[in-house]
């Protein structure tokens, strides 16, 4: 039996990152699926793992561990397996740096978006007061307002115009910085790699206008490259829903600028 | 390998790297510039993209062989790797990842809490001409509402919430120990400059917490923090603010 129990969602976004870590470490883990657009995250059996009701959480020595960001640095130094972070400090630097941008910047604007157009229209036909009574039961107040936008659509016109503003500023920078060097943070694979993909995978399909092989070659070609990884296969293979299977846009051999189909 | 620090007064994100600069024993140029003033955006780098994006809002800029370095807490991550003396962050797996939450709940949830508290009560003032040379435009927009005095009474009332949580957080996790990861770290460092210069501005968070009040003497007695506040320009260096990250847009 593996030493380590994953609770997480898709890969994508948060759960991704340390479902692709582990996977690109080796490391065998007994997989738990909880459905978030079922609220399985708030309910009280796993409210008893992570009191916080956040995705992903990592059972490991009979410890639990939250924050995939950080959780993704444990992976790395708890196991053997290929390195996923550079030996040169500044490297590392670099890797911390982007993932922190991603993860606090760039990422809630991506998943406000997201959340606009998948999240909430996934749920908002249920009963109203089921969906009331599962908001009620998120422990995190910032979370519980994430919820109630989500499913009624309350983002502002401002706030929903400062996340695209946000998205095509990031994507300027991701191409700039991949044209400069073959991986996000340094010349070797690594976890800003990984927790990029977790944002961007989608990205030629979402933002057809910002990023395609013309506009944005540098990206396309690192995203690809991600995707050919053996590891980033099997992972996105235990996706279950159609936001995940999006991730098939990369492997049309040119993206132009062009509608997408 | 050439290190030059361009910080500002020792509290907040200067205080972290001043402190680990100096308990790493590594030698650097130190360049004083006014945060508060804006300074950091008339620096030669200042539009280098890993710069001018920090989301740190106001902070230190290390520049090591020609590349600028942003991020407090990433900043005293390389210090303490390229550094001599004792690691100030454990070398156990687990424990290491309980150091980056920690900061990262310091990072995410405290340190804009305490810089809109901070700005509040000493607000910073730009230079003439610099807001227009801030690239990013989210922190143009957070100077330009703290230099008109626009603080919302939410947001105030929040951060105040927030501070009161991270030192409840301090009093529970120093129940069994004298520094937060056991032996002294990045995580105090990081801990005692954003929460020192609270202790007059929110004091009701502070009151009877014997444990945390100890903590903070312990830190500011270290020869790191003690050397790091040696170096202030003003009398009162925890009053000494800029414009810091933002609050969390959302969830």
């Amino acid at each position: 039996m593996p030493s380590v129990t994953l609770y997480h969602w898709e890969p994508n976004a948060n759960s991704g990152k340390p479902m692709l870590a582990l996977m690109e470490k080796g490391v065998a883990f007994d997989s738990r699926y909880l459905d978030l657009l079922n609220f399985d995250q708030h309910k009280p059996e796993y409210l008893a793992v992570n009191p916080q009701g956040t995705i992903p959480a990592m059972l490991h020595g009979g410890r639990v561990l939250t924050e995939s960001t950080a959780i993704m640095e444990y992976v790395e130094e708890a196991f053997e397996g290929p390195r996923l972070m550079p030996e040169d400090p500044r490297d590392r630097w670099r890797v911390r740096w982007w993932m922190k941008f991603m993860d606090q910047w760039l990422g809630p604007s991506f998943s406000m978006i997201g959340w606009s157009v998948f999240v909430g229209p996934s749920v908002r036909s249920r009963d109203p007061k089921e969906l009331e009574a599962a908001i009620e039961r998120i422990p995190l107040p910032e979370r519980r307002v994430a919820w109630r936008k989500a499913i009624s659509g309350q983002f502002s016109a401002t706030e929903m115009e400062e996340s695209r503003r946000r998205v095509a500023q990031g994507i300027r920078m991701l191409e700039q910085e991949l044209a400069r060097r073959p991986w996000l943070a340094s010349g070797q694979y690594s976890l800003a790699d990984i927790n990029g993909f977790n944002l961007a995978y989608a990205l030629p399909l979402s933002q057809p206008s910002l990023s395609n092989d013309e506009l944005t070659p540098n990206i396309l070609r690192w995203l690809r490259a991600i995707y050919a990884r053996p590891a980033t296969k099997a992972c996105w293979a235990l996706g279950r829903t159609s936001l995940v299977k999006r991730v098939a846009i990369l492997e049309q051999p040119h993206i132009g600028r062009g509608p997408v189909a | 390998m050439r290190i030059t620090l361009y910080h500002g007064e020792p509290n907040g994100p200067s205080l972290t790297v001043l402190a680990t600069l100096l308990a790493k024993q590594l030698p650097a140029e130190l360049r004083y510039i006014d945060l508060a003033r804006g300074q950091r955006h008339a620096l030669p780098f200042a539009h280098e993209p890993l710069v001018a994006m920090s989301i740190e809002g106001e902070g230190p800029v290390l520049v090591v062989d020609g590349e600028a370095l942003s991020d407090s807490v990433f900043i005293a991550c390389y210090l303490d790797d390229v550094g001599q003396g004792a690691a100030l962050r454990p070398a156990e797996p687990y424990a290491r990842w309980e150091t980056m939450r920690w900061c990262r709940q310091m990072i995410e949830r405290t340190a804009p809490a305490a810089a809109y508290l901070g700005c509040r009560a000493y607000p910073p003032r730009a230079e003439a001409g610099i807001l227009e040379k801030i690239d990013s435009l989210d922190l143009r927009a957070r100077w330009q509402q703290i230099m008109a005095g626009e603080f919302s009474a939410e947001q105030l009332a929040d951060s105040r919430i927030k501070i009161h949580q991270a030192v409840d957080r301090l009093e529970e996790r120093l129940a069994d120990r004298d520094w937060l990861m056991g032996a002294f770290s990045i995580a105090d460092l990081e801990s005692f400059a954003w929460l020192a210069g609270m202790v007059a501005l929110v004091p009701e968070a502070f009151a009877a917490k014997s444990r945390t009040a100890a903590w903070l003497a312990r830190v500011r007695d270290t020869p790191a923090v003690t050397g790091a506040l040696a170096l202030a320009r003003s009398a009162q260096p925890a009053a000494s603010w800029s414009v810091g990250p933002e609050i969390n847009r959302w969830g």
